[in-house]
C-alpha cells in the first residue's frame, strides 16, 4: 500500500488489518499519516497504490458503494449539516430509509449515551467543539455500521466528555459488537481501548511493543513514588492516584553490565532472556528478566556488541523516575 | 433638459395605461429570460459541481476554456449563431433565425458559462468536510451533490440571479439572430435601443424602466426564497 499526494509518499506499509469486531489504536503524531489512512479505510480516497480489502476482497466498482455504506468516519474536527442536531442524526439513517419510529428509536438510544437530548433542537452555530464531536459520532453511531473510524475522537472533549464518549462506545459494542479503530496522539486512549495499538510514523506502521507496559495502583501524593509492579518497584514521578499505566519507553533504558554510579532512580539487576533486531533502524532490542517482570531495553547494535550482551547473561537496567510515563 | 423630463412623463403615462405594446415586449422578454436562465441553469450547475468535485485529465484546461467564456462578447455569440442558423448554415432546417427560440439558444450559450463557473467556485467555496461526511454517511453522488448544495445555497441563489441578469440585459446575440421583429422577437434591451435611434424617448425609458422593474422583481423574489431557507445554521 502507497498512498501519494501530489507526488509525496505520505503512507507506505505491506498491510493494515482491522479484525473483525476488533479495536485497534492508531498512534502517532500530527502528520503522520493517521487521518490518510481512515480516509482510505472509509473508502473516501483510493491508494495510489494497493487495495483496500473488505473481508479479504478487494474493494471496487459496485462494490465500493455497497461497502462504504458498512463503514463510517468521524473526522478530527467533523462537520455538522445546515439543521437541527436531530437532522444531523437522522440524515444517514436517511440515506438507509430508515426513518419515523424506527429511527427515532435508534436515535433516541444513542442520545441517551452520549447525553445529547438537550441539544438535539439545536443548530451547529449553537454548539461548542466538543459538543459538534459528541454529536458527529452519534452521528456515525446510529448507522450501526460494522466499522467505526474515529479520528482523534476527544481533540475537543475535556477529560469527563472523552470518559463518557468511550464509556458510550464500550456500551454500545456490548449490544452489538463492531470494529473500531481510533486514530489518537494520545497514548492514554490508545492503552485503555484497543486489543491492538499500531505506530504511524511518516506513513509508515510498526507495531507499538506492548513491553515495559504496567498496570499499577498509584499510592496518593505528589512527586516521587514507588509503585509496586509484580516483585520489584519502580520510582515514578507523578501527581495522580489510583490506577493506571505506567509504560517506561525502551530507548530511555541504559543498558551496562555492571550498576552505574547515576541519577537513575531505576536500577535492575537481571538476565537477558532474548535479544532481536529492531524491524526498523538499526537498533537491537534487549529483554530482560527483573525477577519475574520483563523489561525490554533498546539499544544500537554498537552497543549491543560492545557490552557482549548474550542471552542468559547478566544485565543492569537503569532509568530515571521521570522517564516513566504514567497514563 | 426638457425632452427628459417630457420622456419620464410620457414613460410614466405608458406605464400606468399599461400600454399593449410596453407589456407585450416585456412578456417576451420575461418567457425569453426564464427559459433561457432554466435551461443554462439546468446544465451549467451540474457541471459546475462536476468541474469543481472531480478530478480528470484535462480538468483545469476545461475550468479555463469555461472562465474564458464567462467573457464573451454577446455580438460574437450573436455572430456565430446567425452562421449555424442562417439558411446556408448547418443548422438552417431548423427554421428558427428571426424567432424567439434563436434568442433562447444565444442567451442559454452567453448564460451557462456564467452558471457552469460561478457554481464550481461556488461548490469548491464549501468546506470540503461536507462532502466527505455525506459519503461516509452512505449518500450517494446524487445525495451529496444535494448536500453540498444546501450548504451552498446563498452562492448558487447568486449564480442563478447572475444568469438571469446576464440573460435579460443581453442585447447582442438578440439582436442579431432575433431580429427585433415587432411582436416576435423584440425584446427589452433590442427595444430600448430601437426606439433611443429612433428618438422616442419616452418609449426608450419605460422599456428601460419595465426592465429595471423586472430584474428587482426577480433578485426581491430569489431573496425572498433564500429567506425561507432558514437561518444560516
Amino acid at each position: 500500500m502507497r498512498h501519494r499526494y501530489e507526488g509525496r509518499v505520505v503512507l507506505d506499509f505491506e498491510q493494515f488489518g482491522l479484525p473483525k469486531n476488533g479495536t485497534v489504536a492508531l498512534v502517532g503524531h500530527n502528520g503522520a499519516g493517521k487521518s490518510t489512512l481512515l480516509r482510505l479505510l472509509a473508502l473516501l480516497e483510493k491508494p495510489t497504490e494497493g487495495h483496500v480489502l473488505w473481508n479479504g476482497t478487494p474493494v471496487s466498482g459496485r462494490a465500493r458503494a455497497a461497502a462504504r455504506s458498512r463503514v463510517t468516519l468521524v473526522e478530527q474536527r467533523p462537520i455538522l449539516f445546515r439543521g437541527t442536531v436531530r437532522e444531523n442524526l437522522e440524515y444517514g439513517l436517511r440515506v438507509r430509509d430508515i426513518r419515523h419510529a424506527a429511527a427515532d428509536g435508534i436515535i433516541g438510544d444513542v442520545v441517551d449515551k452520549l447525553g445529547l437530548a438537550p441539544l438535539l433542537a439545536r443548530r451547529r452555530t449553537e454548539l461548542s467543539d466538543g459538543e459538534v464531536q459528541r454529536v458527529a459520532v452519534a452521528r456515525a453511531l446510529v448507522l450501526r455500521t460494522d466499522v467505526l473510524l474515529l479520528d482523534e475522537p476527544t481533540s475537543s472533549a475535556d477529560r469527563a466528555a472523552a470518559g463518557a464518549l468511550y464509556r458510550a462506545l464500550s456500551a454500545e459494542r456490548v449490544e452489538r459488537p463492531f470494529a473500531v479503530c481510533i486514530a489518537s496522539h494520545l497514548l492514554e486512549d490508545a492503552y485503555r481501548w484497543a486489543d491492538d495499538i499500531r505506530a504511524l510514523a511518516e506513513g509508515r506502521l510498526s507495531p507499538v511493543t506492548p513491553e515495559n507496559l504496567f498496570r499499577v495502583e498509584l499510592p496518593a501524593g505528589e512527586g516521587l513514588k514507588s509503585v509496586r509492579v509484580g516483585s520489584i518497584h519502580i520510582a515514578a514521578v507523578t501527581d495522580r492516584a489510583g490506577s493506571a499505566v505506567l509504560a517506561v519507553p525502551p530507548t530511555d533504558i541504559f543498558v551496562s553490565k555492571e550498576p552505574l554510579a547515576s541519577s537513575a532512580r531505576n536500577v535492575f539487576k537481571g538476565r537477558v532472556t532474548g535479544m532481536a533486531i529492531e524491524q526498523r533502524g538499526a537498533g537491537v532490542q534487549v529483554r530482560a528478566d527483573m525477577g519475574g517482570v520483563e523489561l525490554v531495553a533498546s539499544v544500537t547494535a554498537e552497543a549491543a556488541r560492545d557490552l557482549a550482551l548474550t542471552p542468559g547473561g547478566g544485565v543492569v537496567f537503569s532509568f530515571k523516575a521521570t522517564a516513566v510515563r504514567v497514563f | 433638459m426638457e425632452f427628459l423630463a417630457e420622456g419620464f412623463r410620457r414613460a410614466w403615462s405608458l406605464l400606468l395605461a399599461g400600454d399593449s405594446e410596453v407589456l407585450g415586449i416585456a412578456a417576451l422578454t420575461l418567457k425569453v429570460a426564464v427559459v433561457a436562465t432554466t435551461i443554462a441553469c439546468v446544465a451549467g450547475l451540474p457541471l459546475g459541481y462536476f468541474l469543481a468535485t472531480r478530478r480528470f485529465w484535462g480538468r483545469r484546461a476545461a475550468l479555463t476554456v469555461v472562465n474564458t467564456a464567462l467573457a464573451f462578447p454577446t455580438v460574437v455569440v450573436g455572430l456565430l449563431l446567425y452562421a449555424l442558423l442562417s439558411r446556408r448554415g448547418p443548422l438552417g432546417a431548423m427554421g428558427w433565425l428571426y424567432t424567439w427560440q434563436a434568442i433562447v439558444l444565444g442567451d442559454v450559450c452567453l448564460a451557462l458559462p456564467i452558471a457552469a463557473a460561478l457554481s464550481a467556485a461556488a461548490v469548491q467555496g464549501v468546506d470540503p468536510r461536507i462532502r466527505r461526511t455525506a459519503e461516509t454517511l452512505g449518500a450517494g453522488p446524487w445525495r451529496t451533490a444535494w448536500t453540498v448544495a444546501r450548504e451552498a445555497r446563498f452562492a448558487l441563489a447568486a449564480v442563478i440571479t447572475a444568469a438571469f441578469g446576464q440573460v435579460v440585459a443581453e442585447i447582442g446575440a438578440a439582436l442579431i439572430v432575433g431580429g427585433n421583429i415587432r411582436g416576435q422577437t423584440r425584446t427589452l434591451t433590442t427595444a430600448v435601443a430601437l426606439y433611443t435611434s429612433q428618438g422616442d424617448f419616452g418609449m426608450a425609458l419605460a422599456l428601460g424602466l419595465v426592465l429595471l422593474l423586472l430584474a428587482l422583481v426577480v433578485n426581491i423574489a430569489l431573496q425572498v426564497l433564500q429567506g425561507r431557507g432558514g437561518g444560516s445554521g
